[in-house]
């Protein structure tokens, strides 16, 4: 053969290489170095070994066919005598022009040539002609597969009537269970009966993305990028999407910038059975929304559970009702006897569950497979269980045990989903998080212990709460079901059938259960009116509703009318915990935004510092050089800039790191992800400058190796997604037990060397690409590589407590004498609060306790320190205690006086007391004074530059260093940090007892006892305070948050008008004020540098005779105690305090203290021919 | 979302007379865009495939039966293609003219066929 002459190799990759020249150019169908092409030459080898097999036996069939006569005259097909398996094939390839210029260059060089023959090329051919054949088979197989289950889905039966009733009425509920195929195909009907613009709502994210997935392989991708989704961090969404797959809450704020949501023609809600916060809110903002939207089609989809509620609160919108596809499953009810039953501060006992192991072991063969899975209330119970079932485990060689909760690492809750090794099951130990959120296929059996933990929300002590409860019937049957998905199944419950009667039809809907803040001010951003009045599909307590109306006043996000603040209306459009969003909005005004991102992004999601790893001393060695004794938002920042520096010098090696320090990197990777969201936010709300963002530089090589790295990584993602889902492991019978971290005991340097010599290493790690795709590493770590200065340190603690307050936690007094596990500590709201054993705190108390040297006083009730500390926490929940977590550490008085939204003190400004809960007592009235003033003119400036910053952002446009100015806030973040950290005054710290409480205030006063007060107000020393006589409390409101000398204990209800010898440090002000006057003229006094001084001539000598004149009167007035004199003297007083203002301040006051100082207008006369 | 021109375009439907298969095509006839060398031997109604992840890759749904005329689609249980196409009544109807191979592989297929559903 000629192939043979020339020394034809089809195994050689020159040969095929030739081939390649003809069928696989750059233009061809399949091109060389394709997949595909690579597909091909691996068929061909095995389409050319089944050749040679046929070739040899296939000789006589061929014969047999001949001997076939055509003889019946019926229609002659016209088909060839002969078989081929060629005719079968529809497609053909016409390469003859590129063999015709082969050939002739073949001609002219014939010697050298040893290039493909005729035979070769047509051998080449009929095995790509196969190819293509068997490739259109294989996706139409596909296809049909596909096909086929769609029609067996049991909603197919109703494609047409849903399809007709979302036509004819503008609200139509789907109701069906599980497996009726409702999400994925609904949307698919209507998109098919020609609607367009179609939302679909999840209560999941996952969700979103995976159905969005599904949808558009069903429609074979038909709408191209017309299917898509859209949450938190990442949207695949494109001006053509027509159907788009969406969280709740994302809905909820595009209908906060759209309120008729006309983008949409349909809004599908998906599972408002589970009745989450945002669905509940969701319905309703949608029933009122379609008095203005005729024409939308709205179209509820839930399990069959309280269909009515959702039907009547749509006015009686129709209900269609599709069966689910559930095998049977035997219900066995096993109460646990009473001697195994646990009180609640005992372990569980796992006897009950272990019986149920065993009777499975008995009562069914290993061959039937089935797994099991087990609902249990909470990750303690899980543990208790888990060790039980594993020691029988270990012991039958039968059973794996997985625990499934969210805690989890992601690694570890992906196992569950791989494959038991034949003849062994296993064994899910699991939250309800597998009752919903999560679907195992080839469980058979299940076991529900008849319990879940739900969240609450006290309102009183202002605190979540863990609680144990029964589950519902509607749960119950839920987590039933999920043992009849793939088969007949057996669903054991371990309560009694009377238990089961006497549950709850449904379980409670969190809008009854959690705190509304959030909702509460995204319905007012909405304008939604009043929240009480507002129709929810079930209403929440009215207290509820006032408790979070309060608390966000409280929080500065709305007025004292209800309305939002300039804050608030921020706060609302961003989606955090407003305490979180307040820390974003105020690191803007400061130069602290990057750590500020980070911290915020880091008490948005789970702590990636996993429980498991907290007992393991090579984790915790580990992890030592993350902590700041500072606080747990610090050790979180820590960790993520150590992160950071660790992913760009080793990229995919931070795995490796992580798991070392005991470490969840998905964390990481969602807190850089929401670190981004949340700077794209501020951004967009100009309260950022926004980058120009030509990524690194204009050096055109380096711009293209970035882009041809960011092609290679879309590439690898591309990929993986392919690889997806082809990949379930066989689990290995040692699977479950402990010991899982020890995975990281191959030291990190060998693993590094490893990592550098193979590049991009074996198994790849998708969550370092998509990191790569989505973040500049280089520019991100020069945004967080710089260490906070003590001073830094100092300005963010504050700001993260402004943001957390009023969230404050106060040692308790005799923490120093207890156990570092006992240490005690009291919210306003709460008493004997304790700190979570995660936080750094709980490890290192002594940080929190007065240091015994500095104490001033010792005594039982009073301790004087400079030292004493509060703990700003981001949550307070009790589970089987009360705990704090998140915690950061403050000094005291300096916080408070800069945060808390109501301080009142007594006259000499020594006592003060702090959100009517706190009590601070200051030794030196003189020190009380400077520090209180020096707060006050500090929250003033602050305040005004904040709503600078603010107001600006609300008309739009302009960046922040031009409202405010870079130096102003360099100033004022220069005076907080000395006034935090230092301020040496010694005070005593407690908290009021409820006795003391009520006999706070002195109350409103009678008109005698205000005239002097009265004075204080007419003060013309405090440009533009209002101070006024506080109606309830008595004393005088001076700023919003500060009330003087009001506090019932006064020694001396007149010492207020008592003066007091003292010298502005800024001007040359000598003269005996009253602490309020004191406090006023710091207020308005710049120091020195800041104003300009009158230097010579007239105005020089004017102000010197002032001076003097006032240090006269301030005199007399000190020392006689005449009182009509006093009187008068007062007035003339006044009057020259306020010339001398004149010299200084604005002109403005001048009119107004002319005016008050009406009852002596010959002193006026005098002192205005002074003045000109 | 607004683009409105692409959603006026009317979608094509392929459904196959048999078995009711149903799919949107995009092209009908024998040389589907973007193929180059290859073409079809009958006219037949083509997609994108949905399953490569190559958008450029086309997929044969059906065609039309060469004798009787029927929409079908190219699954093995609705038509067979030697040399044209036959819809599956049309093969059975002319099975003799077939060649053995496919007259012994029909009739395997039928036997599986009653195996699986006794």
């Amino acid at each position: 053969m000629a192939s043979e002459k020339r020394s034809w190799d089809w195994g050689s990759s020159q040969c095929r290489a030739q081939l390649d020249e003809i069928f696989f150019r750059e233009h061809d169908y399949i091109q060389a170095g394709s997949s595909e092409h690579k597909e091909f030459w691996a068929f061909f080898e095995r389409f050319q070994r089944f050749k040679t097999k046929r070739d040899m036996s296939g000789a006589e069939i061929r014969k047999e066919d001949k001997d076939k006569g055509r003889d019946r005259g019926k229609v002659d097909l016209g088909l060839p005598k002969e078989y081929d398996a060629r005719y079968r094939i529809n497609v053909s390839v016409c390469t003859r022009d590129i063999e015709e210029r082969m050939g002739k260059s073949e001609h002219r060089s014939r010697q050298r040539s040893s290039g493909p023959g005729a035979q070769e090329v047509s051998d080449c051919r009929l095995a790509l002609l196969h190819f293509l054949d068997f490739s259109q088979k294989q996706s139409f197989g596909k296809l049909a597969k596909l096909r086929r289950e769609q029609k067996n889905l049991p909603i197919f039966q109703y494609r047409d009537r849903i399809v007709e009733l979302v036509r004819l009425h503008p609200v139509v509920v789907v109701a069906g269970d599980t497996g009726c195929g409702k999400s994925t195909q609904v949307p698919q009907y209507l998109l098919s009966a020609g609607f367009n613009n179609i939302a679909c709502t999840q209560p999941r994210r996952i969700a979103c993305i995976s159905l969005a997935k599904r949808v558009s392989f069903e429609s074979l991708n038909q709408y191209g990028s017309k299917v898509g989704y859209q949450i938190r961090f990442e949207t695949s969404r494109t001006a053509t999407t027509k159907l788009l797959f969406l969280t709740e809450g994302l809905l909820l704020r595009q209908i906060q910038q759209d309120s008729t949501l006309a983008r949409y023609q349909v809004v599908i809600v998906d599972e408002v059975h589970e009745r989450h916060l945002h669905c509940d809110f969701l319905l309703g903002v949608l029933r009122s929304l379609l008095a203005d939207r005729p024409d939308l089609r709205l179209i509820l989809m839930s399990a069959t559970i309280n269909i009515k509620l959702f039907s009547n609160y749509f006015s009686g919108a129709p209900v269609l009702q599709v069966p689910g596809r559930l095998f049977p499953i035997q219900v066995i009810y096993q109460p646990i006897p009473p001697e195994e039953q646990s009180s609640k501060s005992e372990k569980l006992d796992p006897r009950p569950y272990l019986r149920i192991l065993q009777g499975i072991d008995q009562r069914y063969p290993p061959e039937e497979r089935g797994d099991l899975l087990l609902f249990l209330s909470g990750v303690a119970e899980i543990s208790t269980i888990q060790e039980a079932c594993q020691i029988y485990a270990t012991h039958t060689r039968r059973w794996i045990i997985l625990t499934l909760h969210s805690t989890l690492s992601i690694a570890q809750q992906d196992k569950v989903f791989d494959i038991a090794p034949p003849g062994v099951r296993k064994c899910i130990i699991s939250t309800n998080i597998a009752e919903t959120s999560v679907t195992i296929d080839g469980v058979r059996f299940v076991v529900d212990s008849g319990k879940v933990k739900e969240m609450s929300f006290d309102p009183k002590a202002k605190m979540q709460r863990l609680q144990e409860f029964w589950i519902s019937r509607a749960s119950s049957e839920q987590r039933k079901g999920r043992a009849g998905r793939t088969g007949p199944g057996v669903c054991y419950r371990l309560y009694s059938e009377s238990d089961y009667n006497a549950f709850a039809p449904y379980p409670v809907p969190e809008i009854h259960r959690v705190a509304l803040d959030s909702l509460i001010l995204q319905m007012k951003s909405m304008s939604l009116g009043d929240p009480l009045s507002f129709v929810f599909i079930d209403p929440p307590p009215a207290a509820s509703i006032q408790n979070a109306v309060f608390y966000l006043k409280e929080q500065g996000a709305l007025d004292s009318r209800g309305e939002l603040t300039s804050i608030g209306s921020l706060l609302a459009q961003l989606p955090v915990d407003v305490v979180i969003g307040k820390m974003l909005v105020l690191g803007c005004l400061f130069n602290l935004v990057e750590p500020v991102l980070t911290v915020a992004a880091a008490l948005s999601v789970q702590s990636p510092f996993l429980r498991s790893s907290q007992h393991n001393p090579d984790c915790a060695t580990a992890r030592q050089p993350l902590h700041s004794n500072q606080g747990d938002p610090f050790t979180l920042l820590n960790t993520f800039n150590a992160w950071v520096e660790v992913k760009r010098e080793r990229g995919g090696g931070s795995r490796k790191w992580c798991r070392r320090r005991g470490l969840e990197e998905q964390r990481l990777y969602e807190m850089v992800n929401l670190r981004r969201q949340f700077k794209d936010l501020l951004r967009s709300h100009s309260l950022l400058e926004s980058e120009d963002s030509t990524p690194s530089g204009g050096d055109r090589v380096q711009r293209r190796e970035r882009l041809t790295e960011r092609r290679k990584l879309h590439q690898l993602k591309r990929d993986h997604e392919q690889q997806e889902g082809s990949k379930r492991k066989v689990l290995k019978l040692e699977e479950g037990q402990e010991g899982d971290f020890s995975s990281g005991s191959d030291t990190e340097e060998t693993g590094r060397s490893k990592r550098n010599k193979e590049g991009s290493g074996q198994n790849l790690d998708i969550q370092e690409v998509k990191f790569k795709l989505r973040h500049n590493v280089s520019e991100l770590q020069e945004a967080v590589s710089q260490d906070l200065s003590s001073h830094q340190q100092a300005l963010l603690k504050l700001l993260l407590c402004r943001g957390l307050y009023p969230q404050l936690a106060l040692p308790d007094e005799h923490n120093s004498t207890r156990k570092d596990s006992d240490q005690v500590f009291h919210t306003r709201n709460k008493q004997g609060v304790v700190i979570h054993p995660t936080s750094v705190f709980a490890s290192d108390p002594e940080v929190l306790q007065v240091p015994e040297g500095d104490t001033g006083e010792m005594g039982p009730d009073r301790r004087d320190s400079t030292k004493h500390q509060l703990l700003a926490f981001v949550t307070l929940l009790e589970t089987n205690k009360p705990y704090l977590s998140n915690c950061v550490r403050v000094p005291a008085l300096q916080a408070l006086l800069l945060v808390a939204n109501t301080v009142d003190t007594n006259a000499d400004c020594t006592r003060l007391v702090v959100d009517g809960w706190l009590e601070l007592e200051l030794k030196e009235p003189e020190e009380a004074l400077k520090v209180l003033s020096t707060a006050l003119t500090l929250r003033a400036e602050w305040e005004r530059l904040l709503q600078a910053q603010l107001g600006q952002n609300s008309t739009g446009g302009a960046a922040v260093g031009q409202g405010v100015s870079r130096r102003v806030v360099q100033k004022l973040s220069e005076s907080l940090v000395r006034f935090l950290l230092y301020t040496e005054v010694s005070y005593s710290l407690r908290r009021l007892s409820a006795f003391q409480t009520q006999n706070l205030y002195i109350g409103p006063q009678l008109e005698s006892v205000l005239s002097n007060t009265k004075a204080g107000d007419l003060n013309p020393l405090f440009p533009g305070a209002e101070a006024k006589p506080d109606p309830i409390k008595g004393g005088l409101r001076v700023t919003n948050f500060f009330t003087y000398n009001c506090l019932a204990d006064s020694k001396d209800l007149y010492s207020e008008c008592l003066r007091t010898f003292w010298s502005c440090p800024n001007c040359d002000l000598y003269m005996p004020l009253t602490p309020l006057e004191r406090m006023h003229h710091e207020t308005s006094c710049r120091p020195a540098g800041e104003q300009q001084q009158p230097e010579e001539g007239r105005e020089f000598l004017l102000y010197r005779t002032l001076i003097g004149l006032t240090r006269a009167l301030g005199h007399i007035l000190y020392f006689r105690r005449d009182k009509e004199f006093h009187t008068k003297c007062e007035c003339v007083y006044q009057l020259c305090v306020f010339l001398f203002c004149i010299l200084f301040q604005s002109q403005k006051v001048e009119k107004q203290a002319l005016h008050q100082c009406r009852a002596l207008p010959e002193f006026i006369t005098v002192m205005c021919a002074i003045k000109t | 979302m607004e683009e409105k021109a692409a959603s006026d375009n009317p979608q094509k439907t392929f459904t196959c007379q048999l078995c009711s298969l149903t799919s949107p095509f995009t092209y009908y006839g024998q040389k589907p865009p973007n193929t180059r060398a290859i073409v079809l031997l009958e006219e037949c109604f083509i997609t994108k495939d949905p399953f490569s992840p190559d958008r450029e890759k086309f997929l044969v749904l059906g065609s039309i039966c060469s004798l009787c005329g029927t929409y079908v689609c190219v699954g093995s249980d609705c038509s067979l293609f030697y040399t044209k196409r036959f819809c599956m009544q049309c093969v059975n109807k002319h099975l003799d003219q077939f060649p053995h191979q496919i007259q012994v592989e029909l009739a395997k297929k039928k036997q599986s066929a009653k195996a699986a559903v006794s």
